[in-house]
């Protein structure tokens, strides 16, 4: 049903004239893409369309008042931050209306007690800077510090900082959520007052409402406030320097100090990773492929190409980087044991020290997201699961493997197995694999490639990231669990009858699937007959 | 219920492992605390997550309570049936399935103890970060389902549960996090991330009393024992002087265990015999601060110097009037004493310290910001004080939490559970002090008995939600009902 005039003079009535719109021009400016994140996949083309009308909310009184509006209406909904997760955060329907979410911006720092709270408009670029001058640091997810804290924290929120600092679902203190249907409610400490400081309960905890591990795509509701916890830094200044878009922090080399290590093979790359863990030392463990390096140097695609097209196959597969923050977290003498210590283990591990700088262009400062559009234009990861390094150091050349098959229309990147690292001091590994492609070429394996990643990983036993509204859930979901989407869409359909907010997630990539005729060949499995259109 | 029910049962986990015998049945109907006793129909015992699922599956179609029990002891009525139906006994379910070295991480069933896992870890170099002296005939899962703090707080990661499985409450096995694999543990993924499957499912079986299902094994963090251990202690007279002391120390990741207990809950500790107890309440410093530093696997003493150090200059630049020391003063044989007992389980032949005192206890516990301990003090002593209870038989403990950006205060009121005065005094002065603390902004995660409906009343859009989803899963509330909001 499209927005009537009634409907929007209700919903001018709650904003006010300023912050809403139909205007074709200002949906044109929500359509998904170009140049962000799955851009141009055949998800995108099938799936997005700009919205019908756009409200910009300032309080969670008016979020709550424009969503029981909708849902009385039966309008559609999508609420929106910054956008990062490219087509899936983008209207599926026609006519839907964007609740953005930028002008709740809102920002409290508590420094004695480690956590900002925050609103859906608020991006992690100020939270680390005033953290940090405080003593304190976060988590900045691979969507870089210009996406929204608590959208980022809803379906992302790692990087290699994870390897100290605990996974994202556990920093989600109190919150408040608009539910589908336009019922608040707040969760742990802001339950039984306005205090956000602590997250869970009472009771049972309903902060399983909010993700599950790569997120729900805004289908359970609107988090409108969330206080996000920050962990204990060091107190000297990391100073910024150099000049857009070459920037950097300049790092106090006695509190924190980047060190790289090339190790004989991926035996020992490993090793070095299980052993640093079990010595708890260190602010952040990862491998670095050479993949990396070359985004790194490179100042533009040329050079990119440039430097990408030295390597080949051989150099590839038996290059093995380990990257590793130290952090002088307790002081500069606490800074030392963990150097003595690292240095310890390459020792018996025969790692070699290479020539680092003192400096932090990325993890720290701002996630270097930006840099993955550099060779292709089109890039997407087609896995980012936390799990153990166990399943973290085998899943890269599985998803290597698999990608032969879909080269090209994929970039050839030497059979390059993707990234690991360690999380909480080596409990978890974690692996990321990104596939890049050219935009003008037929995209159209891409898409087939990242719906085979999920039944390589079901035959393969490998858990993943891509559940729930990620990939076709009646796939997934008898292998998961078993059974994980029945209760998923149990909990929706409880939640959100309708099926108002943000249709038809978590169901859309089923519905892609059937929409898209190039995936028809590859669905052999049972799905119903009345998935939502 | 009719016999019918007890055939079924029997079919499903044997003869043996069912029973309706009343004197069995009485060992569930009470536990440590003054809850109302509860009987049971049934006591069941399964052996496996095939026979849980099976019994659970039995119970849901023929509308039976089901209430999961795997300790041996319980102290908040949580698992004394409020409306009959069948006990759950998970204690045959010990089975410690696998210690990943590699990943540090133990799987094992819900009826293992803190006996059994902390000797088998040992055996193998390693530990388990564990609540304070839990008994050691109580389940390990259930401590950390119904998230018990761990005295060891230095590890940012908070929670050490992994991937665990589950049975919802219409009887169907569910595997979460990253263990939901198929095939699992069969496979890649070793259950490391108790995330997901699609939604963060095992969040709703977080203090959830057994209300939601039944959680039948889980994974857990381990870490590995340290090479040295220092216990230090520090006098305490002025609460808010220590918990500033802690604010200042703990962010920067120093010690492993740290804690804060009054002289009643040290000497409830530590005591010989009754009339040592009794001395030790009157000679113990008002507070103790208790802290751990730690050398581990590599370069154990220059871990142990860098902490040494830096504690030094704090303390005398900062806190010169903390005397933070190997000893306590007048206590000289606390240090060997207490550093084994925080990293072992209180001994199963030994009345539990908590019922030392008075034979029963009572914890008033919550969450708060840690620079509130003291006014949450003093309230809790103003109203002991009307309710004639001597503020000075209050245990207090106090637990930072999170590099001490938060704490868990605990009130321990001792009373004699045969004197049925007394229990009425400490059920009066428990529930209006939960009120009063309540409208002052502690948080209370763990609603048990009588504070549940408190609580609830206070968060009802949270109770609200819960009970719509609760429904979703246990159409007929046979799990654990009465409890909570259900």
């Amino acid at each position: 049903m499209a927005i009537s005039k009634n409907i929007y003079k209700v919903l001018e009535a709650i904003v006010g004239p300023e912050y809403i719109s139909d205007d074709p021009v200002i949906n044109e400016s929500y359509r998904s893409g170009p140049g962000g994140y799955e851009n141009g996949l055949g998800y995108e083309r099938v799936m997005t369309t700009i919205p019908g009308c756009v409200i910009l909310p300032r309080t969670t009184e008016e979020v709550q008042k424009i969503v029981k509006v909708c849902y009385r209406n039966e309008v559609p909904y999508v609420p929106y931050a910054t956008g990062f997760y490219g087509p899936r955060s983008h209207p599926h329907v026609e006519d839907a209306l964007i609740i953005d979410m930028k002008r709740m911006n809102d920002f409290i720092l508590d420094e004695k007690h480690f956590y900002v709270e925050v609103g859906p408009g608020m991006v992690y670029s100020p939270i680390q800077e005033e953290a940090m001058k405080h003593g304190a640091y976060v988590v900045i997810g691979g969507g870089g510090a210009q996406a929204s804290a608590i959208a980022n924290l809803l379906g992302d929120g790692w990087s290699p900082l994870s390897h100290r600092i605990c996974l994202p679902h556990r920093r989600i203190l109190g919150t408040e959520l608009v539910m589908p249907d336009g019922e608040i409610v707040r969760m742990g400490s802001l339950a039984t007052g306005d205090d956000p400081f602590w997250g869970e309960g009472p009771g049972p905890d309903l902060r399983g409402l909010l993700r599950g591990f790569t997120g729900v795509r805004g289908c359970l509701g609107i988090v409108t406030r969330m206080a996000i916890k920050t962990l204990p830094f060091q107190p000297e200044r990391l100073v910024p320097t150099g000049i857009s878009p070459n920037t950097a922090l300049a790092l106090p080399e006695k509190r924190v100090k980047w060190v790289n290590f090339i190790m004989p093979s991926k035996k020992e790359q490993v090793a070095a990773m299980v052993e640093i863990g079990r010595a708890e030392i260190a602010g952040a463990v990862t491998k670095v492929p050479l993949f990396w390096r070359a985004i790194a140097k490179a100042e533009d695609k040329e050079h990119f190409w440039e430097l990408w097209s030295k390597e080949n196959e051989q150099t590839v597969a038996n290059t093995f980087i380990v990257r590793v923050l130290l952090i002088g977290y307790t002081s500069e003498e606490q800074m030392e044991y963990d150097e003595h210590v690292l240095n310890d283990i390459m020792a018996e591990l025969n790692g070699k020290p290479t020539r680092t700088k003192p400096s932090d262009e990325s993890w720290i400062k701002n996630a270097d997201s930006a840099g993955m559009w550099l060779m292709c234009g089109g890039y997407v990861s087609v896995d980012y699961i936390i799990e153990t390094l166990s399943q973290s150091t085998e899943h890269g050349p599985a998803y290597a493997d698999l990608k032969k098959k879909y080269t090209p229309p994929l970039m050839p990147d030497y059979g390059d197995p993707g990234w690991f690292q360690s999380f909480e001091c080596g409990h978890e590994g974690y692996s990321e694999f990104l596939i890049y492609w050219d935009q003008d070429d037929d995209t159209n394996k891409v898409d087939q490639f990242y719906l085979d990643t999920s039944k390589m990983n079901i035959k393969n036993r490998f858990y993943t990231s891509l559940l729930g509204p990620h990939q076709p859930m009646y796939l997934t979901g008898p292998k998961y669990g078993p059974n994980y989407h029945l209760y998923f869409l149990k909990i929706k359909n409880e939640f959100d009858p309708k099926w108002m907010s943000h249709p038809p997630v978590p169901l859309a990539h089923d519905v892609f699937v059937e929409r898209a005729p190039w995936m028809h060949n590859m669905k052999d499995w049972e799905s119903p007959d009345d998935l939502p259109k | 219920m009719n016999v019918d029910i007890k055939a079924a049962l029997s079919k499903v986990v044997g003869a043996a492992n069912v029973s309706d015998d009343p004197a069995q049945l009485q060992a569930y109907s009470t536990d440590f605390s003054y809850t109302a006793m509860g009987m049971p129909n049934y006591v069941v015992k399964p052996a496996s997550s095939e026979e849980v699922s099976a019994v659970v599956k039995l119970c849901s179609e023929n509308s039976v309570p089901v209430v999961p029990c795997s300790s041996k002891i319980h102290f908040y009525g949580a698992t004394i049936p409020k409306e009959g139906g069948v006990v759950l006994d998970m204690s045959r379910m010990d089975k410690i399935f696998e210690i990943d070295a590699d990943n540090r991480r133990v799987r094992f069933e819900a009826g293992v103890t803190w006996k059994k896992l902390t000797e088998e870890l040992a055996k193998k170099g390693f530990r388990a970060i564990m609540p304070l002296m839990p008994p050691a005939e109580r389940s390990v899962l259930t401590d950390f389902m119904e998230r018990e703090e761990p005295t060891n707080q230095v590890y940012d990661y908070g929670e050490p549960l992994e991937a665990m499985e589950i049975v919802w409450p219409t009887g169907e096995l569910f595997r979460m996090g990253s263990a939901s694999v198929n095939g699992y543990p069969d496979s890649m993924s070793k259950g490391g991330n108790p995330s997901g499957p699609g939604l963060d499912f095992y969040r709703f079986f977080q203090c959830a009393q057994g209300t939601m299902g039944v959680v039948t094994w889980t994974n857990l963090k381990i870490e590995s024992i340290p090479k040295i251990d220092k216990i230090l202690f520090a006098p305490v007279d002025d609460l808010n002087y220590a918990i500033d002391f802690l604010y200042r120390i703990m962010p920067r990741r120093i010690g492993q265990e740290v804690l804060l207990l009054n002289n009643v809950d040290l000497a409830a500790i530590i005591a010989e015999d009754d009339n040592d107890l009794l001395r030790l309440k009157e000679t113990l410093p008002p507070w103790t601060l208790i802290l751990v530093i730690s050398g581990l696997l590599r370069r154990p003493e220059e871990k142990i110097a860098y902490e040494e150090n830096f504690l030094a200059q704090v303390i005398r630049n900062e806190f010169q009037d903390l005397k933070l020391g190997e000893n306590l003063p007048g206590f000289p044989g606390l240090r060997k004493k207490l550093l084994p007992m925080l990293r072992s389980p209180w001994p199963a032949g030994k009345t539990y310290w908590k019922n030392r005192y008075k034979g029963a206890c009572q914890s008033l516990f919550f969450h708060t910001r840690p620079l509130l301990a003291q006014q949450f003090v003093d309230i809790v002593g103003d109203i002991a004080a009307r309710y004639s209870y001597p503020i000075c038989d209050i245990g207090m403990y106090i637990q930072p939490i999170e590099h001490n950006r938060a704490c868990r205060p605990e009130f321990n009121f001792f009373y004699d559970p045969k004197n049925e005065n007394e229990v009425e005094a400490v059920r009066a002065l428990y529930n209006e002090a939960a009120s009063v603390l309540l409208s002052n902004g502690a948080v209370f995660t763990r609603p048990y008995g009588d504070l549940a409906p408190i609580v609830y009343e206070k968060a009802a859009s949270y109770a609200i939600t819960l009970k719509r989803l609760k429904k979703l899963f246990d159409p007929n509330n046979i799990m654990n009902p009465g409890n909570l909001c259900f």
